[in-house]
């Protein structure tokens, strides 16, 4: 391990009068915004993200979180608001990768460079001991190939080698952005309980993801983002409830348009997930079951969901994504025709 | 500052970069010192002859200027020095490294100024090499050749300072516009265009430019330790170092600023 004691200094500064609150902020994002001329990557975004817990970063593809975490380690300035690690900047930090480690997407190395150059290069930039260079090598799992050049390494190799620059300064704060990507399912498998280790030495974890589902056995607080903006921050646990009061049901029919012709004439919401697959909001069995009989409507399939996390974490950045459906995470989406509506 | 000169050090020397850049130095400065013995050969031996057997004062170079020619044969490399600074700072952009530095050193004036340091520095140890290279080659050559090798080593004084000198001067120059053109492609091509062609074509067209122009500026500056004022009406040394440096660093603002205000995306 380090023979460094880990420093405390960027988030230990927030607690008055040296008493330390139960869950201090080691980020705090307040009002961020960011345009790119005319489009509003992220608006008026504020969310904090405490000690020793994980957060992840929700939102489809396109909805501002590597924008929000780009603006917060300065790569981009921002328009208007303040990204914060315990008060400061990124910018004003004293050796910042000390404080705050980052894996971020398109991020690259120099392809004839060998792994362990990078990693001393950025030891060497920082003040960090060369021998964190080894330690942190072995603690992504890349001991064997710290010789070879990384023109030659694989995405997930790649991924880890971002990760090991992220750890050489042994810091409190980790972003990560997407960072499951290129990773195999045990490289994920292993990503996962190494954030939860990170969050176990009371370290703060930022994960970003465009898959709640990918998330769900990882963090403990969720900050919902859609269209660059706060949908919601809320915990795991408090998301959990949500989706257990959430239910719909799965319908399997070969008659899919005389249903939906069917459907047209109530006040329900419903999404087509498959060719010959529908699901219905707020549907129940007692309800459903009559309905398709009156309709004389040919059942192969009919599940009463109750719903999935994924499902709450769809249907919230739905509502922002409607306008724009190339954004949605998965799946065809349509909303029901207005009840009593014209077919 | 030390550590960001460090890490430049290791980053570019892992890299094939300066190893091309010193091969294509040493490769010139034989072919510059091969075209000094033939020059002086005055035609009296043909390839393979006896030209080691004829009177040495026709076939090799002697006088002090013939002789300060020889040891500064590599002069032109500062060309190359321009090329190390700029792919200095544009390769972190081709490769995209520059997010990690950026991470590493967030405030990017000063990471401009560490390459600046750090190419001045590489910069005079490329024409530090080349004068080994020459002492070594031309030294051997001239001595072969019946020459005096203690006579060339005494113009060394004369010429290694300000030739040191241009190179860091170039080098800067080639961090600075790299600085505003971060296109690797853009930023070689515009150099090599305003070194190789532009230049040459204002100095013909407009004589008074010739002490204002980069390469005039450098050409002053090389006479640092010759004990000569200006000539051809060029600055003096220490003017055209000024005016040097000013072109470096002018681009070097300009570059810091618009980096500063870069998104890196």
């Amino acid at each position: 391990m380090s023979g460094r004691p880990p420093t405390r200094g960027v988030t230990g500064e927030r607690s008055p009068g040296g008493v330390p609150s139960c869950m201090p902020s080691a980020i705090e994002v307040h009002a961020l915004s960011k345009r790119f001329g005319p489009v509003r990557a992220v608006e008026q975004l504020t969310f904090e993200v405490p000690e020793g817990r994980v957060t992840g970063f929700l939102g489809p593809n396109g909805s501002g979180k590597t924008t929000t975490l780009r603006m917060l380690l300065g790569l981009v300035s921002a328009t208007a608001g303040t990204a914060t690690f315990g008060g400061r900047r990124y910018v004003d930090l004293e050796h910042p990768i000390r404080h705050v480690g980052a894996v971020l997407e398109a991020t690259s190395f120099h392809p004839s460079r060998r792994a362990e150059d990078h990693l001393k290069s950025v030891a060497i930039g920082a003040g960090i001991p060369l021998s964190r260079v080894e330690e942190t090598l072995d603690l992504v799992g890349l001991s064997d190939v710290g010789r070879r050049r990384v023109g030659k390494f694989s995405l997930g190799m790649r991924q880890r080698l971002q990760l090991a620059t992220a750890l050489l300064g042994d810091p409190e704060i980790l972003i990560l952005d997407e960072p499951a990507n290129g990773l195999d399912p045990q490289g994920i498998q292993w990503l996962r309980t190494f954030i939860r280790y990170q969050a176990s030495l009371g370290h703060a974890v930022l994960v970003s993801s465009h898959l709640l589902s990918e998330m769900e056995e990882t963090v403990d607080d969720v900050v919902i983002v859609s269209h660059g903006q706060l949908v919601l921050q809320t915990t795991l646990a408090e998301l959990a409830t949500r989706a257990g009061t959430s239910t719909g049901m799965r319908i399997r029919t070969p008659e899919v348009a005389r249903l939906t012709a069917a459907l047209a004439a109530v006040p329900v919401a419903w999404r087509q997930v498959a060719a010959d697959t529908l699901v219905i909001d707020a549907a129940t069995p007692e309800w459903f079951g009559p309905f398709a009989a009156q309709h004389q409507i040919v059942l192969y399939e009919l599940v009463h969901e109750r719903g999935s996390l994924e499902d709450v974490f769809l249907s919230l950045t739905h509502g922002f994504d409607a306008a724009d459906p190339a954004n949605m995470g998965g799946g065809q989406a349509g909303h029901a025709p207005m009840p009593g509506g014209p077919t | 500052m030390i550590a960001a000169i460090r890490s430049e050090w290791l980053k570019l020397r892992t890299t094939a970069v300066p190893w091309v850049l010193v091969g294509i130095a040493l490769l010139i400065n034989a072919l510059l010192i091969l075209v000094i013995f033939l020059s002086h050969d005055n035609g009296t031996s043909g390839p393979g002859g006896g030209g080691a057997f004829v009177s040495p004062g026709y076939t090799v170079p002697h006088t002090t200027q013939q002789l300060r020619n020889l040891v500064g044969s590599g002069f032109q490399g500062y060309i190359l020095a321009l090329l190390l600074g700029v792919l200095c700072i544009t390769t972190e952009f081709r490769h995209k490294t520059v997010t990690t530095s950026f991470l590493v050193m967030p405030h990017r004036p000063r990471f401009v100024g560490g390459k600046l340091i750090f190419a001045a520095i590489a910069g005079a140890v490329l024409a530090v090499i080349m004068l080994v290279a020459t002492v070594v080659g031309g030294g051997l050559t001239l001595a072969a050749r019946g020459g005096s090798f203690s006579d060339m080593i005494h113009q060394l004084p004369a010429v290694a300072p300000g030739m040191i000198l241009v190179f860091a001067l170039f080098a800067i120059l080639g961090v600075g516009i790299g600085s505003v053109l971060t296109n690797q492609v853009a930023a070689l091509i515009v150099c090599l265009g305003w070194f190789i062609i532009l230049e040459g074509i204002l100095v013909q067209l407009v004589h008074s430019a010739e002490k204002w122009v980069p390469t005039g500026a450098a050409t002053a500056a090389a006479n640092l330790t010759r004990g000569r004022g200006s000539d051809f009406g060029l600055f003096n040394w220490w003017q055209g170092t000024l005016l040097m440096l000013a072109y470096g660093l002018v681009f070097a603002a300009v570059g810091s600023i618009i980096l500063t205000r870069r998104d890196i995306t």
